[in-house]
């Protein structure tokens, strides 16, 4: 197994019958994902891509059978609603894709996961996918390749950016995990370094950091304290300007808090490799494997 | 939504909290009579005590020259167009309070520390044990043991009041859809609890559900800055930079990477400018429209696209519209693009007479020579 999911893990997509649901969930269907059922309420009897659609999470655990984990593309003011439905017939991962739910939304949503063992990847994440097994983002498959790395990121894109150059160099990934841009995130880095180190495909943890915040300080502290695997890690944003927020919730700099320079020292601190380009995480890690 | 130190204490008023009297002074405005009173610079970055942006005053002179003086300064890049004159309070003892939430965590907290004022910063990092981090669960709220620990590590005798004041401050939190409510300081008077100050963050996440107030609080917004306030619903973040190449990205994460690799290559980006992972043809074009209009002469513009939501097509689209339109032919364009529907993607840009990049490296090299297509 993979972390959080591989090859037998049956998918429920929530919202599946909106432009970015369809889109993703042929995207699914097509790498080989078990996309078992759909929700839309007022949807049911459809069918997406061959995928039956059905109006309520529990009719679709009824006809479909059991569901390990849901993707959803159910708009912000939904989405409390529909990832609360989704742990009430027992999902227990979820994959919250949607940017700007509001936030007293996503601290209930992990609320209510939290005592339930449920585990929640996102909001506004791209997903996941386990190469070769089984693909619950938006992830472009042929950019990633089976193999031994871990990576994880906060930025969806980064994370595509940093598995495309591994599988070029010829280094396949056992998994790589976008966690969303916050500034509330379910699955943290932390989590992701926690469950790669306990994983028996994983051999070395790639950790993609950025400035602001202190998320990489804490995963730091973990590395330190617990993770016998070598970690290799770049940090991205270095020449940015104090000040002055890029992009995601939290990269901005405010004096000398979240600077890339504190992060590499921590990080360093904590036995990390320190790579500065997408080049030298592939050198780093094949010193490693 | 950053709201000021008055429309804050306007709604901490609306949910019972107590705030001192006051009234607010535009720039123009003449103060007469003679009375003590505390006039406070309306900025919405913070620091306005260390910067002299706070004055307490004693007699009628001191009002005049203080409120010419503040309304006269920036603070943090920010012109001061507002004071507020509140009267002055007999403070017994000072607090912070505050809720909160720790993103990481994923949980909501009661900040509190007997510790409060200025230095509150200072205390958090120097003296940790000063300040009690206190999660809740989102869906019950706090409960009586939170609030009870609240009162006792900030030993006040008048407890009853407090826990009043916090149950307040929650229900204001919570009905606001607020991501920060601080009061700091909480002052403790003769009279029960004052909230000498007030710091609001509104969720913009949340505007559907609360857009009067949104709309109002803009308004004053804009009353007192005298720019219009738009509603800020862009996808796209632009942060002007001092280089010349032009910069476009899908995502932030891939927007920094690139920003350090063209350092790395020597070059100095113009911009920072991405567009998030789930744009379309219009959002593209209008990222190119933006950039290009950089008041200095661009050397380049590199666009780095690798899509996973992102359709290939959709912003090759965008990017053919933009250049057939604009004859674009003066600055070098640089297209490095990849992931969902690339290749589509790459037939419409071929199509159209332009060639693209497949590796981000290369486009970077490209772009910082100023070569391109």
């Amino acid at each position: 197994m993979s972390i959080l999911i591989d090859e037998t893990t049956r998918v429920l997509v929530q919202g599946i019958t909106g432009k970015s649901g369809s889109l993703q969930t042929k995207s699914l269907l097509d790498f080989g994902t078990k996309v078992v059922a759909g929700v839309t309420p007022g949807k049911a009897g459809q069918e997406v891509y061959g995928v039956p659609v059905f109006d309520f999470v529990a009719d679709a655990r009824t006809a479909a059978g059991d569901v390990d984990a849901a993707i959803s593309f159910v708009p912000p003011l939904g989405a409390r609603s529909a990832a609360i439905e989704a742990m009430d017939c027992g999902v227990k991962f979820l994959v919250l894709t949607m940017e700007g739910i509001p936030k007293k939304d996503v601290l209930d949503i992990l609320a209510y996961a939290a005592p339930r063992g449920v585990r929640v990847l996102g909001p506004g994440t791209a997903g996941m996918i386990a190469p070769g097994k089984c693909k619950l983002g938006a992830q472009p498959a042929r950019m990633f390749t089976p193999g031994h790395v871990g990576v994880v990121s906060k930025s969806g894109a980064l994370s595509y950016e940093i598995g495309k150059t591994l599988t070029d160099a010829g280094i396949g990934q056992s998994a790589v995990v976008a966690l969303g841009g916050g500034p509330i995130w379910g699955v943290t880095q932390m989590d992701a370094v926690e469950l790669f180190n306990s994983d028996e495909e994983t051999r070395v943890i790639v950790l993609l950091g950025e400035i602001g915040g202190g998320t990489e300080i804490a995963a730091a502290e973990y590395i330190a304290s617990y993770v016998k695997k070598p970690v290799v890690s770049l940090i991205v944003g270095k020449s940015a300007p104090e000040g002055k927020s890029l992009g995601h919730a939290g990269a901005i700099i405010r004096g000398s808090k979240g600077t890339a320079q504190s992060k590499i020292e921590a990080l360093a601190g904590a036995g990390v490799k320190i790579a500065s380009s997408p080049a030298e995480v592939v050198r780093l890690v094949k010193e490693c494997l | 939504m950053k709201l000021y130190e008055f429309q804050g204490k306007a709604l901490f008023r609306r949910f019972g909290i107590a705030t001192p009297d006051g009234v607010l002074h535009r720039k123009g405005d003449v103060l007469t009579g003679d009375r003590p009173c505390v006039l406070k610079a309306q900025t919405l970055s913070g620091g306005r005590g260390k910067a002299g942006a706070v004055v307490l005053c004693e007699t009628e002179a001191d009002r005049g020259a203080a409120l010419e003086k503040i309304l006269s300064m920036t603070l943090k890049g920010e012109p001061v167009n507002a004071a507020l004159e509140e009267e002055r309070v007999e403070i017994e003892k000072e607090f912070y309070i505050s809720i909160a939430f720790d993103g990481e965590a994923g949980v909501p907290l009661i900040i509190a520390s007997a510790s409060g004022g200025t230095d509150i910063e200072e205390v958090a990092d120097k003296h940790p044990e000063k300040i009690l981090k206190l999660p809740f669960d989102s869906l019950i709220g706090p409960l009586d043991y939170h609030l009870s620990r609240v009162v006792k590590f900030l030993s006040t005798k008048r407890t009853k009041e407090l826990t009043g004041l916090l149950k307040k401050l929650y229900i204001a939190y919570r009905d606001l859809n607020a991501a920060l409510v601080e009061i700091n300081p909480l002052a403790e008077t003769p009279n029960g609890f004052v909230a000498l100050d007030a710091k609001v963050e509104l969720d913009d996440d949340a505007e559907s559900l609360h857009s009067e107030l949104f709309d109002a609080l803009r308004k004053e917004r804009s009353e007192i800055t005298g720019r219009t306030v738009i509603a800020q619903r862009d996808t796209i973040t632009y942060v002007p930079l001092d280089g010349d190449i032009g910069l476009i990205s899908d995502g932030a994460g891939t927007g920094m990477l690139t920003l350090d690799m063209i350092r790395d290559h020597g070059g100095y980006a113009a911009d920072f400018c991405e567009m998030g992972g789930l744009t379309n043809p219009e959002i593209m074009y209008s990222a190119l429209e933006r950039v290009s209009a950089s008041e200095k002469p661009l050397r380049s513009l590199l666009v780095v696209l690798i899509g996973g939501f992102n359709r290939m097509d959709e912003m090759a689209e965008g990017i053919v519209k933009f250049v057939s339109e604009r004859a674009f032919t003066k600055i070098p364009l640089v297209v490095r693009l990849c992931g969902t529907m690339e290749e589509e993607g790459k037939k419409i840009m071929r199509d159209a007479g332009l060639s693209v990049y497949d590796d981000l490296d290369d486009a970077v090299g490209a772009a910082v020579v100023g070569g391109g297509l």
